[in-house]
């Protein structure tokens, strides 16, 4: 098995590190060393500089192994989809650093891995179990922060507009519109300036680590005025004004 | 037997709160509503790869990020194993069984009620404002 001599542990972003983790891939024991569960990606080594990364987009599921009838002893199971090891390992590694984003195309080497559902197991087996749970909760807080980019599903897209709310309003009489206007029922009436600064918005937002409810609302052109959309605007940003209407003529 | 989850109660644990508009907004879009609308309930998820999990459903996220507890896991050769915690990401989920008992309308309407209210609530000056007249 080829293991990668040239990265380097993770140092940002790294919501936990375990030490004396055997790493153990399709049944094989790769070595004892550091598991590194960080931000951008999964990634252990060994402390003389072998080691390998994985990509969260390509992990399939992970979990608590408790059972020592299914394997001798308690560990952190990891199910990758498409194959780790030989040649496949050096291109996806090679990918992984130069595109994050891209991780899932790792059957670039030819092999139809993931269609084939072709899998690699990996159970990390710190010494100290108890960390056990630290380890699979880091995990799943850093696998939430890669959601799916090619998710067929468009219902998830924000650009869904399914929900309208003023069809609703006339259905359902107005008490049951929610005061809180949804990107989805405003972004019809977005200009293409109003929606590159949606966009500049969501991305400031989800630096903020307050994650205070300062986005502005947006709205249809027909709805009434004078409903709030619930969530106060910062008097301190400078264009919130322009965000109370989404009329075009505003801009 | 209905549903353990009384309407009123959030759900408590480190990753369990629905934590962000863009949640919250895309799972008031889609049918993700009902999988969160089983926290608590034992039940079954069929993964692509063929496999499947059965356990307590702890959270599901807007991305269909699943997390189980005291789970049965057979893997696609039949192969059973027990997993004290499991994660399934998003993408690889195929099905997700709704237990027979589950009121689907019910879950989803409590559901979205759920959102609404955690979006008023959070919403400066507390409840709903209709009838704003200016902004702070």
């Amino acid at each position: 098995m080829v293991l990668l001599k040239n990265l380097r542990p993770p140092t940002e972003g790294v919501r936990h590190e375990q030490a004396e983790t055997t790493a153990v891939m399709d049944g094989q024991k790769v070595g004892c060393g550091t598991l590194y569960v960080a931000e951008t990606r999964l990634s252990w080594f060994d402390g003389s500089g072998m080691g390998f990364s994985l990509e969260y987009p390509t992990i399939g599921l992970h979990a608590i192994s408790r059972d020592v009838s299914a394997y001798p002893q308690e560990h952190l199971y990891v199910m990758v989809n498409g194959k780790l090891g030989g040649e496949n390992e050096a291109e996806m590694a090679e990918k992984g650093a130069d595109d994050e984003d891209d991780a899932s195309s790792n059957s670039s080497s030819g092999d139809d891995d993931d269609e084939e559902g072709a899998i690699t197991e990996i159970r990390f087996v710190p010494s100290d179990k108890a960390a056990l749970e630290t380890m699979f909760s880091a995990m799943c807080e850093c696998q939430a922060l890669h959601p799916d980019p090619e998710d067929d599903d468009s219902d998830n897209d924000f650009e869904g507009e399914e929900y309208d709310v003023e069809e609703a309003g006339e259905e359902h009489g107005h008490a049951d519109i929610p005061s809180f206007y949804t990107c989805d029922e405003g972004l019809s009436a977005l200009t293409q300036e109003g929606q590159a600064t949606l966009e500049r918005l969501e991305g400031m937002l989800a630096q903020s680590v307050a994650q205070q409810y300062h986005m502005a609302g947006v709205r249809t052109g027909e709805t009434n005025a004078e409903f709030e959309d619930g969530m106060e605007v910062d008097a301190a940003a400078m264009e919130a004004g322009q965000f109370e209407d989404a009329d075009v003529d505003h801009w | 037997m209905e549903s353990q989850q009384e309407p009123e109660h959030l759900p408590s644990g480190p990753t369990e709160v629905v934590n962000s508009i863009r949640e919250r907004t895309i799972a008031e879009n889609s049918m993700v509503v009902l999988l969160q609308g089983l926290q608590g309930q034992v039940t079954t998820v069929d993964l692509k790869n063929e496999s499947t999990a059965r356990g307590r459903v702890v959270n599901v996220d807007a991305f269909m990020n699943i997390r189980l507890d005291n789970v049965l896991y057979r893997d696609r050769r039949g192969q059973l194993t027990q997993l004290q915690d499991l994660f399934i990401t998003g993408r690889n989920v195929r099905y997700v069984h709704i237990p027979d008992n589950v009121d689907i309308m019910k879950t989803i309407q409590s559901q979205l009620a759920r959102i609404h209210r955690v979006r008023n609530f959070a919403s400066h000056g507390g409840g709903r404002k209709e009838f704003a007249t200016k902004t702070k």
